[in-house]
């Protein structure tokens, strides 16, 4: 995704060159515990929505709604002073994103596929077909679940923090269509 | 394999799910203002649609077809969603936590998204076998997921740029998706599929 000159922020806004080109989203410290400070990310509107959303399912969480936040919970550097209640802005690369989905999605499912391929080359029948297919599954999945842990120990996956909430940037300015 | 190829191309971009079928409006409308959204939803719809699939066919050949029970095909397809969605979390959740975090917001959506029970019923209709029926829901699911990005991507640029009043917001993305529609009428004939 290429963001046009015109309507790039400011140099100063990021604290770094790396910080460019990052999915932002806001994050609450809810404890300090082991020398890190740990963060829940805020319930993301991943629906742009109507003027309905309150009455459709969209967006509500499925399941134990504490479960899935702890879930979710992730850490920061110990250093940073921040307080339990504060809230954060965390980013992860623009691309991670992209390579998370291909690994969790895109490879158990091309796996998949080759699996029931095979079965139906080798069995010429549907069950063959589907046995290959399930099969595929299991070692896709569990290929992504290698990948993952390699991305996971090089910190592709985790969030960084990029600045406290409601910190207005250095030189940072308005750019709203309406002005 | 010619025949693979051709049931792929139709079911991606002759028949494509949102432009030709008109499935999944809610979402190709609500989750395309940013392209990364696109591509998390397209990659969570793909697979969920992929996975309920294969198990529906299972279903209909060996429960809905032999017992005569076509009356609850629609019943049963949305509880094996609803079960693929949840399998689907589960799994994302214990390969990584981390990816979790990022991908984990989309699978709610899906419940709720008419092309994932669209493309099931679908592969009904076709009489298709069981690589047919998994290469179809793949493809028509691939083919949603491209079409989210483009649209997603345009947005983005609309976005940048200054529109009229009277057409802010959703008129201008409904006569973008329109024209869209257009271009992917470019594709009719390819397939007869």
């Amino acid at each position: 995704m290429s963001t046009p000159e015109s309507s790039a922020p400011p140099e100063s806004f990021f604290p770094g060159a790396d910080d460019r080109d990052m999915v932002e989203g806001f994050a609450r410290v809810v404890a300090i515990s082991g020398g890190k400070a740990w963060a829940e990310p805020e319930p993301a509107q991943s629906c742009g929505g109507c003027h309905s959303a309150g009455l459709c399912s969209i967006g509500k969480q499925m399941g134990n709604p504490s479960a899935r936040q702890m879930a979710k919970r992730f850490a920061l550097p110990g250093d940073l002073g921040l307080v339990v209640g504060e809230r954060v802005v965390v980013g992860v690369r623009e691309d991670t994103l992209t390579k998370g989905a291909l690994t969790a999605y895109g490879l158990p499912l091309a796996v998949l596929l080759a699996g029931g391929i095979l079965g139906q080359e080798i069995g010429h029948s549907d069950a063959m077909a589907a046995l290959g297919a399930a099969g595929g599954l299991l070692v896709g999945l569990l290929g992504a679940r290698i990948v993952a842990g390699i991305l996971s120990a090089r910190g592709v996956l985790t969030p960084r923090f990029l600045r406290r909430a409601f910190e207005a940037p250095p030189d940072a300015a308005c750019h709203t269509e309406q002005g | 394999m010619e025949h693979y190829l051709l049931l792929i191309i139709s079911a991606a971009l002759v028949s494509n799910v949102v432009l030709m079928r008109f499935l999944g409006l809610c979402s190709f409308m609500g989750v395309t203002t940013r392209v990364d959204t696109a591509i998390g939803m397209g990659a969570a719809t793909t697979f969920c649609i992929t996975i309920s699939a294969m198990i529906d066919w299972g279903v209909e050949k060996a429960l809905l077809e032999p017992y005569e029970l076509g009356y609850l095909r629609t019943v049963a397809f949305i509880l094996v969603i609803a079960a693929a969605v949840q399998f689907t979390e589960a799994v994302v959740r214990k390969v990584s936590p981390a990816m979790f975090q990022m991908l984990g917001i989309y699978l709610p959506l899906i419940t709720t998204n008419c092309a994932v029970l669209g493309v099931n019923l679908l592969l009904v209709e076709g009489k298709m076998n069981f690589i047919e029926s998994t290469l179809f829901a793949l493809a028509s699911s691939l083919g949603y997921s491209l079409v989210m990005v483009l649209f997603a991507g345009l947005r983005e640029r609309i976005a940048l740029n200054a529109v009229p009043r009277l057409f802010a917001g959703p008129p201008i993305g409904f006569i973008t998706a329109s024209l869209l529609a257009l271009a992917f009428m470019g594709f009719s004939g390819m397939s007869t599929n």
